[in-house]
């Protein structure tokens, strides 16, 4: 533990991007092939030799086994790996980071690159290296800045802290969202502020990839305290164009708010249907219940159109996921609407998986948006993946020797690549998909207003069609200026006393993460409970059948628990652990769940 | 203080569904929705306009009526420089409540005089064909209540609208001037154009 380097050692240490394509012959030097390594003060000839080994070897892995290299292990890194075409990416990370978390990294990485930029090997015939270097380093940095470290472990959503903010603001800002939703160019959107989610529509990691531009035009533009919001001209507003894979689209299209929305006269009816009772609170459940410390809420309401596919790979976790419909159920007709269309859709997968030829591939088209855009139905999807890629004993061998690494920390100093491991996370964004199935080019319309940014994702003739500009910028500019004054007024308020325990509570499904610890870098006192939350979670998404944990060393206790929609890891502080290293049912470990359980009602965290 | 184009603020008051938002937007945007939901909080536009030679930037600030919003909007009261009171001619109940509106705004506004705040009443929706509130009855409340200024106003079918912000402004105008007048008459001129500050004296 001494040898560690607790604000660092969630970040990066390595990533380079390496075009293989470059580099045919035998003369051929290696730094041809390198389009981006960071840190980019590194040696030309330090960077020859890891850009070598590791493609060399991620090569000879892939075709020995004849998978994709997902993970090595050099030294004291960990090395998430993509490898696309000739393409090969490596991202490193020290080694108490989960593997998880660091193939997570690197897949957001990739993904951000190309919803900015298009495909990989069209951007670098379009653009200079020296341009690309830079949007490079300004992803990664824009990942790694700015959250704790737990945020890394669950790479989630940073959203405002809500425990503040009054709950009718985040259904003021759902409904701002919806408003902008009339006009049919307008796919989805969410309103930031300073630098965090509010409201958002969007999945998850499609939320995270428009916060980017959000945070690079905050830093563009100078603070202005004054009327830089006043002025209707277009100052305030700006616009990029994106690339959406096909999934994504269809994803995004197939909600079905989009399509009743310009006939009901009531919003506020609108934002019930797609939401899920139980596994995300929706807003108007905020407005009711203020106990609930709830997240703005991205409201994953066509999630469910997607996830009922799954049900082709396994059954259990689809079923696990179902209540939640069912749950909707009970309060309106629109709600069975939307039920009956997502039945509607899995049985059309279903019947398309099932129809003999081409079947895997209409399976996997429907699965698809899933994968490409969130990584955190994971917990339910992983394991669909492992399941249905063959049960795959190479990766319950790969779990325990990951197990045994972390025991022992023996392996870590060997040099020895892991053996190919399977898609820890079923990300598979931006690596097949994009360019199997085309990208789509959009616009992404932002409109601030000081702190506050209303991304949307548009048509990409929206722009030129001036009625439909002026309609969403005058439906939405008062709103957005009050939002914006009512949230700026908000003080953040003392942090309170830090209670006598630290929780922290990862919304799967949005990607979102509750917690009491300060999020400063490393304090002394977190320090065994990240740690322990990392590995816990890490263990989670590995292995599917495990619940509950409670994982301990002589001074400190943590417990873990989980299911399909939520992780939550819990620490009891000052409880003298009675522990004489045998197993001993008065140990007070044993009574953590049951202080979890009580302690965390009042976050509005139900482990009951 | 008037000389360039000042920011004035102010702020519609008055009970739920009487058309605060339909005349913000009616006279900034001059656009009518009949679909509009409940206003959440506070919100607010900015418009560029010319009074009797004064340039003016008047922001307008939108509330919601409702009674469960009141903690959002109240903390946004303070610093207006003038407050038009809304009801709706075809509620009566709306009209009775005037009164409570101006209560509210004067306590959370914090106005030092509220004998001389410029209040500017508006009784919207003209084009609805059942009034329960006559004309009269709103002038005679005007009058009792000090005097405020009447507009019958309609924001669906751009009736009066403009006019009534113009009126608040100029009243806003008007105020500011007499008290450059106070100012220059009944206190001793040490610092030129200061406002007289308590402290320094």
């Amino acid at each position: 533990m001494a040898e560690l380097q607790p604000s660092d050692s969630g970040r990066c240490t390595y990533f380079f991007l390496y075009d293989g394509s470059k580099v045919k012959g035998e003369g051929d030097p290696t730094r041809e092939g390198i389009c981006y390594f960071y840190p980019e003060e590194t040696p030309l000839d330090r960077q020859e030799l890891l850009c070598g080994q590791l493609a060399g070897v991620g090569r000879c892995v892939s075709e020995l086994s004849l998978s994709p290299v997902r993970v090595l292990q050099l030294r004291r890194n960990k090395f998430a790996i993509r490898m696309k075409d000739d393409f090969f990416w490596a991202l490193g990370c020290s080694m108490d980071v989960p593997i998880v978390s660091v193939c997570e990294l690197l897949d957001q990485l990739i993904d951000l690159f190309t919803f900015y930029n298009g495909s990989i090997r069209q951007s670098y015939q379009l653009n200079s290296q020296e341009a690309l270097a830079a949007r490079w380093a300004q992803y990664l940095s824009h990942l790694q800045s700015g959250s704790s470290e737990l945020h890394h472990i669950f790479s989630c959503l940073r959203t405002i802290d809500s425990t503040n903010v009054d709950p009718l603001l985040l259904l003021k800002a759902a409904l701002i969202l919806q408003a902008c939703q009339r006009c049919p160019l307008v796919l989805a959107g969410c309103i930031l502020f300073r630098g965090r989610v509010v409201s958002t529509q969007m999945f998850p990691e499609l939320t995270m990839k428009v916060m980017v531009h959000e945070s690079e035009t905050y830093t563009k533009a100078p603070r202005s305290n004054g009327q830089s919001s006043s002025s209707p001209s277009g100052g305030a507003v700006s616009s990029t164009t994106v690339f959406l894979t096909l999934s994504e689209l269809q994803y995004l299209q197939s909600a079905p708010v989009d399509k009743d929305f310009s006939s009901h006269s009531t919003p506020h009816k609108d934002t019930v249907p797609p939401r899920k009772t139980r596994l995300s609170r929706t807003l108007s459940d905020m407005a009711s219940t203020e106990s609930e410390p709830s997240d703005p809420g991205s409201p994953p309401s066509p999630q469910k159109v997607s996830f009922s596919p799954d049900s082709t790979f396994s059954p259990v976790p689809s079923q696990s996921l179902e209540p939640p419909f069912s749950n909707g159920k009970h309060s309106h007709e629109a709600e069975e609407e939307a039920l009956e269309e997502s039945y509607y859709h899995s049985f059309h997968s279903n019947g398309g998986g099932g129809g003999g030829g081409g079947g895997d591939t209409s399976v996997f088209e429907e699965d698809s948006p899933l994968n490409g855009g969130r990584g955190d139905a994971a917990c339910g999807t992983v394991f669909d993946f492992r399941e249905s890629r063959s049960g795959n004993e190479e990766s319950r061998d790969d779990e325990v020797q990951e197990e045994a690494c972390r025991g022992g920390g023996v392996c870590g100093s060997t040099g020895d690549p892991l053996p190919p491991s399977p898609p820890p996370l079923p990300r598979s964004g931006a690596l097949g998909d994009p360019e199997e199935s085309p990208l789509v080019p959009m616009t992404l319309y932002m409109h601030r207003v000081k702190g506050l940014v209303l991304a949307l994702l548009v048509e990409l003739h929206f722009l030129s069609d001036t009625a439909a500009t002026e309609e969403v910028y005058h439906s939405s500019l008062a709103s957005l200026n009050g939002l914006e004054a009512h949230l700026r007024t908000i003080s953040p308020g003392p942090p309170g006393p830090p209670g006598p325990y630290f929780f922290s509570h990862f919304d799967c499904i949005q990607s979102t993460l509750t917690t009491n610890l300060s999020g400063g870098p490393g304090g002394a006192p977190e320090r065994p409970f990240v740690r322990a939350t990392s590995l816990l979670h890490s263990h989670f998404c590995n292995t599917e059948t495990l619940q509950e944990a409670i994982i301990r060393s002589a001074g400190a206790a943590v417990y873990g628990t989980r299911s399909v929609a939520q992780e939550t890891f819990f620490q009891q502080h000052g409880a003298s652990l009675r522990n004489s290293g045998i197993p001993n049912h008065q140990d007070s470990a044993f009574s953590l769940p049951s202080k979890a359980r009580h302690r965390l009602l009042k976050h509005g965290v139900n482990l009951l | 203080m008037t000389s360039k184009s000042a920011l004035l603020k102010v702020i519609l008051l008055g009970d739920g569904g009487v058309g605060k938002s339909s005349l913000m937007n009616r006279y900034v945007t001059n656009k009518f929705d009949s679909h509009l939901f409940h206003t959440i909080g506070v919100e607010f536009l900015n418009k560029e306009l010319e009074v009797d030679g004064h340039h003016v930037t008047l922001q307008i600030w939108d509330t919601a009526g409702q009674e469960r919003f009141r903690s959002l909007r109240t903390p946004f009261y303070r610093g207006s420089d003038c407050c038009l009171l809304t009801f709706s001619v075809d509620d009566g109940q709306s009209f009775h409540n005037l009164s409570n509106w101006k209560k509210e705004f004067t306590y959370y506004a914090d106005v030092k005089d509220p004998d001389n705040f410029p209040f500017v009443v508006l009784g919207n929706k003209l084009d609805v064909p059942e009034r329960q509130v006559s004309g009269e009855d709103a002038r005679q409340w005007c009058r009792e209540n000090g005097g405020h200024p009447y507009f019958e106003t309609s924001a669906k079918d751009a009736t009066n609208v403009a006019s009534a912000f113009e009126e608040a402004v100029r009243r806003i105008l008007a105020l500011d001037d007499r008290a450059d007048h106070l100012i220059h008459t009944n206190t001793v001129d040490l610092q030129r154009k200061t406002p007289p500050d308590p402290s320094c004296c």
